[in-house]
């Protein structure tokens, strides 16, 4: 049996947390089909990387390159078509990360194979694989069944599976020779730019609350901020509301904005959506304040309020002693 | 841009005298730039317009102070809603009014709810429902904000309340009511306007609508005035209300609300100004027991308009200098010894209750719409 | 610059509910408002300002039934020059991949600098048709684009990706490139209804499978990799507890609560 293949994904020094969550599904798909998992490397002087990988996987493969340093899709794509070419894994998991996005879907056309995006949910079931992902805004979910072939590749939801770390593997190391002969011209890498920094960071709040569309405008926000001040935490939004520009980019929690893990995160007029939870629900104590009751935020909530937020936050904030 | 040779004869601005009472009288000339009778001197002298580098335009709230005091009998609140149609017809409108038209497009009301939502104010109250097969001799036009506010909703079940005291045959569209059109005219989608007009008439008649009653000033000046082929009877509440009582039909519990206060009352701009119903509004308070009612100096005609109106609800004013005509109003309010500004209009009621908030007045004064006051006087 | 936009119409679920079919395979649109999916319309409003700077003509294409003329006859009225709807029985059964060689088939032959797609579309949420239909044009690509610049009568364009955590992946790209438009790189401007009337005058060219010349292997189930087996309400394992009571109840009842827990 072919191996699983995961994608390590790293960035300015690091290894994502996505990459640890897919090597855990991995592990379990990998039992199940009695496949070895192979943890797939891409960079320029990642050895640190690979050593750390050995502990996840039972193989780690990787091509060192200094075309690699900076994520580029296209030299990404390249490396990988041939190495799955040679290798011919069964499954091939990257996460639904700005990665992932870029990637799978055009190497997956490459090399003709079925591709599920966003997974929430992957199995096996008599070789065949399928995949459970989310549909309208969450509201729904869909089963998927892949067609039958020799290679799937999948995309998983970041935070979506949990990572256990178990006993370490002991895996390889295996160093692959770079495909890469020219520079690609066609999509070049050029820097990164950090979100600007304001004043506070809500990373490093032990309570945040945080408003979304909920709020209906930007006016309303200092209703908002009495109790995030009576609470003694930072404010922060979901992305509609810095796309509103009612807070600045760096107030924004979700997958494009900040992950933040405080003792209590208050989600005042957010549905939930999961580019939304995925930057949240690490909190120790979650508390929604929703008129919907059918909001997807209710169910990575730990207790939720079913009201108008604009009658419940001003009562809040007066117990508090707002 | 804005050819104005067309535009002059389209609104008949040859007739301007150029007196300034419209803008002596216009009640944004005291915190915007805006000055309508140096716009229509503009729109006569030159060629073209540059309408987008006139943001003032935005301010007004179409209260039509200027339309009552002009002596030539023109419409410059029309015609700045005019110019707003340049831009907005071009599809260059500020972000919340364009999200306030798609919305009253897609879901018929500019709020951004969902049509399944809008009689969830009704749920448990068990009305007639018109567009489910009841019949009735009234139809109770809610209204978007009636419906969707949770604020306003306690006008709308007082009102509720009150006509089924009274024994009132009145039923509601429920989830089909959509939105009048009036705001969406005023903000310069003429074409939404006449969308609106055509399924409101085509949903009036499938319902055999004879007789309507209205929340809202807005709703009830638009239907009355703006909607032709609308044939039936059409009044706001204060109208509907007054008469009741006068009839003997609604009648107070004698007893004095342990509430009740001094009142004074706030004539909304589409109901007074527009539409002369000054007394009726009067004599439902008057005849509440206990009610000791104080009018504000600047009443009737001279009302201060709340800045509601006019699509406002959804346009930030073009400059933040000086105080909000609403938060004037609260402090006219509390120097007249008065603790209660009665309102019957939801847009009133809304920058009132933010203006009670932003000057700090607080449990001085209270917000409350007549219908409030009748269902605590019950 | 010559741009194709690729939109989709799709059904607006914010405070909607969502009844699936009784055959599972999708869901019940009775009473569903659609409209253009959210991250296309910042396509469309993409395009409309780089034609706003260097000229050139526009084209909108969608994969979808008649009613997606609503949405078709929305990107006119802001200013597209062409509009065509890719319509076929045949197409049902698509996935991502048989769709995006639906939109490449109708793309492959057109005279273009770019093609734009939103990142993802509200409905489904794959975020898939847009780099693969890049793969199958054989151009190159960037997904989560949140800022274009581009020269006069150059041949590259630099973009901005959007990572996580607020970060940006700046990056040079050859054209004709295609990019997926990610929400919040612009503000849309608004369609009037003259606007959208007006645009009734302008024809949009409607294409079946046989106009495109694929073969009927190509779309539909027989041309997806993946498919539907079925649609289902999700079984909610973690649940918050419910607070219930007035404003003022809840409230205190939760300042307890988070007394208790040492968070306050």
């Amino acid at each position: 049996m072919g191996e699983i293949f995961v994608l390590a994904e790293h960035r300015q020094g690091e290894l994502r947390d996505i990459t640890f969550e897919m090597l855990g599904k991995g592990q379990e798909l990998a039992a199940a089909m009695d496949a070895p998992l192979a943890a797939v490397l891409l960079g320029h002087g990642v050895e640190d990387f690979a050593t750390e990988l050995t502990k996840h996987a039972n193989q780690v493969l990787s091509i060192e390159d200094e075309r690699l340093e900076h994520f580029n899709s296209a030299a990404y794509q390249q490396v990988l078509a041939h190495l799955i070419a040679e290798r011919q894994p069964c499954l091939v998991l990257m996460g639904q990360s700005a990665y992932g996005m870029d990637l799978a879907p055009s190497l997956a056309t490459q090399l003709d194979l079925p591709l599920a995006t966003d997974c929430v949910g992957l199995e096996f079931e008599d070789g065949q694989l399928f995949a459970v992902r989310e549909m309208y805004g969450g509201k729904v979910s869909a089963r998927i069944a892949f067609r039958q072939a020799d290679t799937y590749m999948a995309t998983v939801r970041q935070a979506a599976f949990p990572f256990e770390e178990g006993e370490p593997l002991g895996g390889e190391v295996i160093a692959v020779d770079s495909p890469l002969t020219e520079e690609i011209k066609y999509r070049k890498f050029l820097e990164y730019v950090e979100a600007a920094v304001g004043d506070v960071d809500i990373t490093q709040a032990e309570v945040v609350v945080a408003v979304g569309r909920g709020i209906k405008e930007g006016d309303n926000l200092p209703l908002v901020e009495k109790l995030a001040e009576a609470l003694g935490g930072a404010l922060a939004g979901s992305r509609p509301v810095i796309d509103a520009g009612w807070l600045p980019p760096d107030r924004q929690v979700g997958q494009s904005g900040k992950t933040v893990k405080p003792k209590l995160y208050l989600a005042i007029g957010i549905s939930g959506a999961s580019q939304h939870v995925v930057g949240m629900k690490a909190a120790s104590t979650i508390v929604a304040i929703n008129k919907d009751p059918d909001a997807p935020i209710f169910k990575v909530a730990h207790y939720g309020i079913v009201d108008d937020l604009f009658k419940v936050v001003p009562a809040l904030t007066e117990q508090l002693g707002g | 841009m804005l050819r104005t040779r067309k535009f002059v004869e389209q609104y008949d601005l040859l007739g301007c005298i150029q007196c300034g009472r419209c803008t002596a009288g216009c009640p944004l000339s005291l915190t915007s730039p805006l000055n309508i009778r140096s716009i229509i001197y503009q729109a006569l002298v030159r060629d073209k317009l540059d309408v987008k580098q006139m943001p003032e335009i935005w301010d007004c709230t179409t209260c039509s102070t200027c339309t009552l005091r002009c002596p030539k009998g023109l419409d410059p609140a029309m015609i700045l809603v005019g110019m707003r149609r340049v831009m907005t017809e071009g599809g260059r409108v500020k972000p919340t009014v364009r999200d306030a038209l798609e919305s009253t497009f897609k879901f018929g009301n500019p709020w951004n709810r969902g049509k399944a939502k809008r009689a969830d104010w009704a749920q448990d109250l068990n009305l007639k429902n018109l567009a489910e097969g009841a019949e009735a001799e009234i139809l109770y036009f809610v209204g978007c904000t009636p419906s969707y506010d949770d604020r306003v909703q306690a006008v709308t079940r007082a009102m509720v309340k009150a006509f089924e005291k009274a024994g009132v045959d009145f039923g509601i569209l429920g989830n089909e009511e959509i939105c009048c059109g009036s705001e969406m005219r005023r903000l310069g989608e003429e074409g939404l306007f006449e969308f609106l007009v055509e399924e409101n008439l085509e949903l009036f008649k499938r319902y055999d609508i004879k007789r309507m009653v209205t929340t809202s000033p807005h709703c009830y000046n638009t239907f009355k005035n703006e909607y032709e082929g609308l044939d039936f009877e059409v009044q706001h509440y204060t109208q509907f209300v007054a008469d009741l009582i006068e009839r003997g039909e609604l009648a107070f519990s004698g007893e004095v609300p342990p509430t009740m206060k001094v009142v004074t009352y706030q004539d909304p701009c589409f109901l007074g100004k527009q539409n002369g119903v000054y007394d009726e509004p009067r004599a439902i308070l008057q005849s509440i027991p206990g009610l000791k009612f104080v009018d504000f100096d600047r009443s009737r005609e001279r009302s201060l308009c709340c800045e509601g109106g006019g699509g406002r609800m959804w346009v930030e004013a073009s400059s933040t200098s000086g105080e909000r005509l609403a938060e004037t109003r609260v402090k006219d309010a509390l120097a007249l010894g008065a603790e209660v500004i009665a309102t019957a209009c939801p847009f009133c009621m809304l920058t009132l209750e933010d203006a009670v908030k932003t000057t700090g007045a607080e449990g001085a004064i209270e917000i409350l719409d007549i219908m409030e006051l009748v269902a605590q006087a019950m | 610059m010559d741009i194709v936009v690729c939109v989709k119409h799709v059904p607006d679920t914010t405070e909607a509910e969502i009844a699936i079919r009784d055959d599972e395979r999708g869901i019940k649109q009775a009473g569903l408002v659609f409209d253009i999916s959210e991250a296309d319309n910042y396509a469309i409003e993409e395009a409309l300002l780089l034609k706003e700077e260097f000229g050139g003509s526009i084209t909108v294409l969608t994969v979808g039934p008649e009613e997606a003329d609503e949405t078709l006859r929305m990107c006119l009225a802001k200013g597209v020059e062409q509009a065509a709807r890719l319509t076929d029985e045949r197409f049902e059964g698509s996935d991502s991949f048989a769709t995006a060689r639906v939109l490449a088939e109708a793309i492959k032959d057109m005279d273009y600098d770019l093609v734009l797609t939103g990142v993802q579309a509200d409905d489904d949420g794959s975020a898939q048709v847009g780099v693969t239909l890049a793969e199958m044009l054989g151009i190159p690509h960037a997904a989560l684009v949140v800022s274009t610049e581009a020269e006069e009568d150059e041949d590259r364009m630099t973009v901005h990706r959007e990572l996580e955590g607020g970060l940006h992946e700046v990056l040079e790209i050859e054209l004709p490139a295609l990019l997926t438009i990610q929400t919040g790189i612009n503000e849309p401007r608004y369609a009037s209804i003259f606007g959208i009337r007006k645009a009734m005058k302008k024809q949009i060219e409607i294409l079946d499978l046989d106009d495109l010349e694929l073969a009927e292997e190509a779309v539909g189930e027989a041309g997806s990799k993946t498919s539907l087996v079925k649609l289902f309400i999700p079984v909610v394992t973690a649940q918050a507890t419910i607070l219930e009571g007035s404003p003022e109840e809840v409230s205190s009842e939760l300042a307890t609560i988070l007394k208790n827990e040492g968070v306050v």
